[in-house]
């Protein structure tokens, strides 16, 4: 069936016998993007809702670390480099202060947007005699090449400032509360093709939530909620896998051995979301000599670390937990736009208010409010 | 930045890889995958630099019409 096209998934969907309301979450941008470009909300029976969640680490970075590296970067003769997305990402400070990376930058530091870790290990080597600093913030795809790259070997002058995360314990957060929000999974494709699908299990196997794993085609997208609708009438569970062209069991192992040589799994801060337990990289002690928290320990600020600190009117965080969807924001296209936007959501390619925004789903709310239960 | 590119490998120097996509030609790192036995014309999925995994040019050229549909989804203002 794997070849078969979206109108004929689209009709097998259809001809279920659907309960009234099924919630399917997707914990990736990519998936969001897709959905909402191949227009699935309204070709889908009205009862399927599709809700984007945790996919967007740029909207979850803590504010304390993008601060940090804008302090880093004003403040010392480094020069900062940084996924392209996070030098727009605004932090709390006054407004005479620089708000983001590409403000810092705008008031002279050496600020250089990249594309690659690669690119990092070659503008350190390229400037022996400055301190590099490499903010990396990123979901498990983005940490593992940052893992290999320190695993080849980089030049001395390289420092990481990291923010990586894992995407599993934000849906084992949401599945632990009361109100998880959602009856089936979408899980993510290139997550799963890194770290092997089985990460994924709990959600079948603890919370009886179906779940399937997807590719980026509205094809593979609407094959693996079908899966998951076909498992909930049938009340059968079971992760099934609707990217096998790439997602293979345990998925890439030595890039997870790589991993594990370079970085630890800790407790991290998310965004407006506060912490979630084992849900972020750390250097360990092996690496140690090019982490940038050790290397500039003044700049690690724990004052600013609080729950809540998006920038004031923005619900972002309520978007990443898929509480709210990005219209339902007050500022939504009104105070918020991918050309001045307020909050994280709006800036990263992967944010759900832009995708949305850009995928011309642009009225207020137009459904009924959900039920939140 | 969790899309990956599909990319045909070109050339093979140590653990890094020329690589073309639609007439763009990129080194791209193979350090991820250096147990796949990765040789010339083989497809990769190519995620910030580095491939991920290996895939077939059926599989590579269905990423691609993705993509492109993406790209003229553009990102709007
Ligand atoms: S629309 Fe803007 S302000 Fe509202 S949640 Fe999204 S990013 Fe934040």
């Amino acid at each position: 069936m794997s070849g078969d096209s979206p109108r004929q998934w689209l009709e097998r969907i259809r001809g279920l016998p659907l309960p009234e309301h099924v919630r399917i979450m997707n914990v990736c941008g990519g998936h969001e993007r897709s959905i909402t470009m191949a227009g699935l909300r309204s070709a889908l029976p009205e009862n399927i809702e599709l809700i984007p969640g945790p996919g967007c680490p740029v909207c979850i970075c803590p504010e304390e670390d993008v601060f940090e590296a804008i302090q880093l970067a004003l403040n010392e003769d480094i020069i900062l480099v940084a996924f392209g997305d996070m030098l727009r990402v605004p932090v709390n400070a006054p407004r005479k202060d620089a708000r983001s990376l590409e403000q810092a930058r705008a008031m002279g530091a050496d600020v250089r947007p990249i594309a690659s870790p690669l690119e990092a290990a070659r503008i350190a080597r390229q400037n022996p005699g400055k301190p590099v600093v490499f903010f990396a913030a990123g979901f498990e795809t983005t940490t593992a090449p940052v893992a290999a790259l320190l695993v080849e070997g980089v030049p001395d002058n390289l420092f990481v400032l990291l923010s990586g995360r894992l995407t599993w314990p934000a849906v084992a957060m949401l599945l632990d509360s009361d109100t998880p929000g959602f009856d089936a999974l979408v899980a993510p494709g290139h997550v799963s093709t890194v770290m092997g699908p089985e990460e994924w299990e709990f959600v079948v196997h603890k919370h009886s939530i179906p779940a399937a794993v997807a590719g980026f085609t509205a094809e593979s997208l609407l094959a693996a909620m079908y899966s998951t609708l076909r498992q909930l009438l049938e009340d059968h569970r079971f992760l099934d896998n609707c990217y096998p062209e790439l997602v293979q069991p345990g998925g890439n192992r030595r890039a997870r051995q790589q991993l594990h040589q370079a970085m630890d799994v800790t407790d991290a801060n998310w965004r407006g979301v506060g912490i979630i337990p084992d849900s972020g990289f750390a250097l360990n002690t092996a690496y140690t000599r090019h982490d940038a928290r050790r290397e500039f320990p003044s700049y690690a600020d724990d004052a600013r670390k609080r729950a809540g600190e998006m920038p004031p009117g923005c619900d972002c965080a309520k978007v990443v937990l898929g509480k709210i969807y990005p219209n339902e924001c007050r500022l939504f296209g009104i105070a918020c736009r991918p050309r001045h936007p307020v909050g994280p959501c709006m800036v990263s390619d992967e944010g759900a208010c832009r995708i949305w925004w850009s995928g011309g789903m642009r009225e207020p709310v137009t459904k009924p409010k959900r039920m939140m239960a | 930045m969790c899309l990956g590119i599909p990319m045909q490998i070109r050339s093979i120097d140590g653990y890094t890889a020329n690589c073309e996509a639609k007439g763009v030609r990129r080194d791209v790192s193979l350090f991820m995958m250096q147990d796949a036995g990765l040789q010339v014309d083989d497809y990769v999925v190519v995620h910030v630099g580095y491939a991920i995994q290996k895939i077939t040019p059926q599989e590579a050229r269905t990423a691609w019409e993705l993509y492109d549909q993406m790209l003229e989804g553009g990102t709007g203002a």
